[in-house]
């Protein structure tokens, strides 16, 4: 948690270049993103869910901020944590935009509530969910196993003229994966624009992070294949889109890869099932430490800083600090709680899949 | 095979050529066909399958990659999920299993996974197979691991003509196939042929009858081919008529021409080179059984290697793998059960 803690300023920040509406819409975004998670605990506690529910609280930061300045023809390949992502993908088109390339929060409920809804018709769990066409590669279980896969899906893209980059979502456990060496090495070979987020919570599942990376800093592994290494503040949405921006511009000239470690804390259990658990195998005064800087309340008072936000509305909805169980719908805008609750009203209604699509898709059959 | 007896000498093709051609084929007529490997575009391949191919379509679609077999298969699901057609070399088919959570969690699962959304044209393919002193580690037929993987096409062809038309087939298919290549039939003399001149494909999931008979069903794919064949004739000398199929495809499985064939021998001894326990020539017992057990006068009888590692020295080698005489004796037992 070190290196969280110290600021990380950078002259000539992209982030300097958001308008007033760009940086309040994160602001939103980041409600949003926390909303989802504090409305799911409190449904599967109510029994409401099957499975595992993997919590993106406190990591809201890197979600919003990655993504936000992306083109709407860039991919990106979530992990477990970032369930968001796939409805918060190309939002700035309008959250309600059947045309925006990023998924609906109606496909995503379905897909938590595991319906016929969902884009993958709920035949793999949560965040296994993807789409060609709004350009979002399906995650699986096998952790980094999909860096490859971006890797080679910017290289078609660049075969065939375009010049779309590729944001990869990664733990810091999942670097130690074999994978993600090849993966990257390759890519750095033949420069392709792959970046590789890694969301550095200090910990996978219940091992801590000095247990996965040999060095202080994950970023310290960009050395290895030469190619640069950023490390952004992940709890401050704008340094994580100042740094990711700075990867995305390199990407995108022909520079090739590049790993961007958001420094943060996972806040709770691995997913809902291990938060018991977690409470006893961190040491308490960490958890305390990693919860204090809220994304919520850092972008908060960057927006007070900037005079965005100013008298009551800097204070009406305050969510940070707050876990599920604390927070209710007050705490959020009420724009955020009718998304959400329009996502969930499709997914109730959405059917389950029937029992024998069990057996289809195996193969596709001939034309 | 018997067209190529009369064919003039010049016109035989062997079976490394016939992939050769089929690649060189199925590149010029689909600009979206990519190949990605190690040491594939400046050698040329270790073997040479893909000599000449990156000089004549270049480096962006002959690709020499890093020796990383999971990249290569991870990199080739992220191009074909993104409209190419891949062919991924693996140098021999033993390193497959380092690409192997690529292929059997990210290439295999995707047509279900996404319920249909993502097409997985990519064949990954690569020399296999024994009888050639390649010991534990260039010797391997592994294609059981993955006809255990559902979503995975698994094809062997054993003659020229069959390289070229499965290969071709399986890179029309549109779903991952992992296509064994014998390499000890590569540059074969005996097996060359001639292949024809105009465009064709060998469809995947149909096995051919290699020699008639009515006593005994040899089944078998790969190399063993030529064992049954030259066991058939052993068995003919005693009296006995045996009927050779040569499965082609394993996944799909054309079990309707070996239950026709058992119809007609009521005995059958299944042949794979790799090791017995939950082989494929385990599978295919089974099958007969769940389906044609009616047709069976004896029990069926399973020629495999032993389940060993493939040992390097020629006495350990030939200890443990499938060989004429130990198919004509299995025969045997089965006709006179």
């Amino acid at each position: 948690m070190k290196s969280a803690m110290k600021p990380h300023p950078t002259p000539g920040r992209a982030s300097e270049q958001l308008t007033k509406e760009d940086c309040l819409e994160m602001f939103r975004q980041l409600y949003l993103a926390r909303y989802f998670d504090v409305r799911l605990i409190k449904e599967k506690k109510r029994g409401r869910l099957r499975g595992t529910l993997y919590s993106s609280h406190n990591q809201e930061a890197i979600i919003v901020g990655s993504i936000f300045g992306l083109r709407p023809t860039d991919w990106i390949s979530p992990v477990h944590r970032d369930m968001p992502m796939f409805f918060m993908k190309d939002m700035r088109a309008g959250w309600r935009n059947p045309d925006r390339m990023g998924m609906s929060i109606e496909e995503v409920c379905a897909q938590v509530w595991c319906k016929s809804g969902s884009p993958g018709r709920a035949r793999d769990n949560w965040s296994h969910i993807g789409s060609l066409e709004k350009r979002i590669i399906h995650s699986t279980s096998m952790l980094a196993g999909t860096i490859p896969v971006a890797a080679g899906v910017v290289l078609a893209d660049r075969l065939n003229g375009g010049d779309a980059v590729v944001l990869t979502f990664n733990g810091e456990g999942s670097t130690a994966q074999g994978i993600f060496h090849e993966a990257i090495n390759y890519a750095a070979i033949h420069k392709l624009p792959v970046i590789t987020v890694v969301e550095n919570n200090q910990w996978a599942y219940g091992t801590p992070v000095q247990l996965e990376v040999p060095t202080e800093d994950v970023a310290d592994r960009a050395k290895g294949y030469g190619i640069p290494g950023y490390i952004a503040d992940g709890q401050d949405v704008f340094d994580v889109y100042d740094k990711v921006m700075e990867a995305v511009e390199y990407a995108r000239s022909g520079k090739g890869p590049s790993i961007v470690e958001c420094k943060t804390f996972r806040a709770y259990g691995h997913g809902d099932h291990d938060d018991d658990r977690a409470a006893k195998y961190r040491d308490p005064h960490e958890v305390e430490e990693g919860r204090l800087r809220d994304p919520l309340a850092i972008c908060r008072r960057r927006l007070i800083e900037k005079s965005y936000l100013t008298a009551d509305d800097a204070i009406r909805f305050m969510a940070e600090g707050k876990s599920s169980s604390e927070a209710t719908t007050e705490d959020f805008p009420p724009e955020v709680v009718a998304y959400l609750d329009e996502g969930i009203r499709f997914a109730l209604a959405s059917p389950e899949p029937p029992a024998e699509e069990g057996g289809m898709w195996v193969f596709k059959e001939s034309e | 095979m018997s067209a190529a007896a009369k064919a003039p000498e010049s016109l035989k093709k062997n079976y490394l050529t016939a992939l050769r051609e089929a690649l060189d084929e199925e590149f010029g007529a689909n600009p979206d066909a990519l190949c990605m490997g190690e040491d594939i575009g400046i050698l040329g391949g270790a073997f040479g399958v893909t000599e000449g191919l990156q000089s004549k379509y270049g480096k962006d679609r002959v690709i020499d990659m890093p020796i990383s077999e999971a990249a290569i298969i991870g990199a080739a699901v992220g191009a074909a999920m993104n409209g190419k057609t891949v062919v991924a070399e693996m140098q021999f088919i033993d390193f497959i299993s380092c690409g192997f959570d690529q292929i059997v969690n990210m290439m295999a699962t995707y047509y279900y996974r996404t319920a249909g959304e993502v097409n997985m044209p990519v064949v990954v393919r690569g020399p296999a197979g024994a009888y050639g002193g390649g010991a534990l580690y260039h010797s391997q037929m592994n294609e059981a691991w993955f006809c255990h993987s559902p979503g995975l096409r698994v094809v062997c062809p054993s003659t020229p003509y069959d390289a070229k038309g499965l290969l071709k087939a399986s890179m029309r298919d549109g779903n991952p196939v992992i296509f064994y290549e014998i390499k000890e039939l590569y540059r074969q003399r005996e097996i060359e042929e001639e292949l024809p001149a105009s465009d064709y494909i060998v469809p995947l999931g149909q096995a051919a009858v290699r020699r008639e008979g009515s006593d005994v069903t040899l089944v078998t794919y790969g190399n063993n081919v030529y064992h049954c064949l030259k066991a058939a004739d052993a068995l003919a000398e005693r009296g006995v008529s045996g009927e050779v199929i040569d499965l082609r495809t394993l996944v799909p499985l054309d079990e309707t021409t070996i239950f026709k064939s058992l119809a007609k021998t009521n005995h059958v001894v299944v042949v794979n080179e790799a090791p017995r326990t939950c082989g494929f020539a385990g599978e295919v017992v089974a099958r007969i059984c769940d389906s044609a057990f009616d047709l069976l006068d004896a029990p069926p009888v399973r020629v495999t290697r032993l389940d060993t590692p493939v040992p390097w020295a020629k006495p350990l080698e030939s200890f443990v793998l499938p060989s004429t005489e130990k198919i004509v004796d299995a025969a045997l037992r089965v006709v006179r059960f």
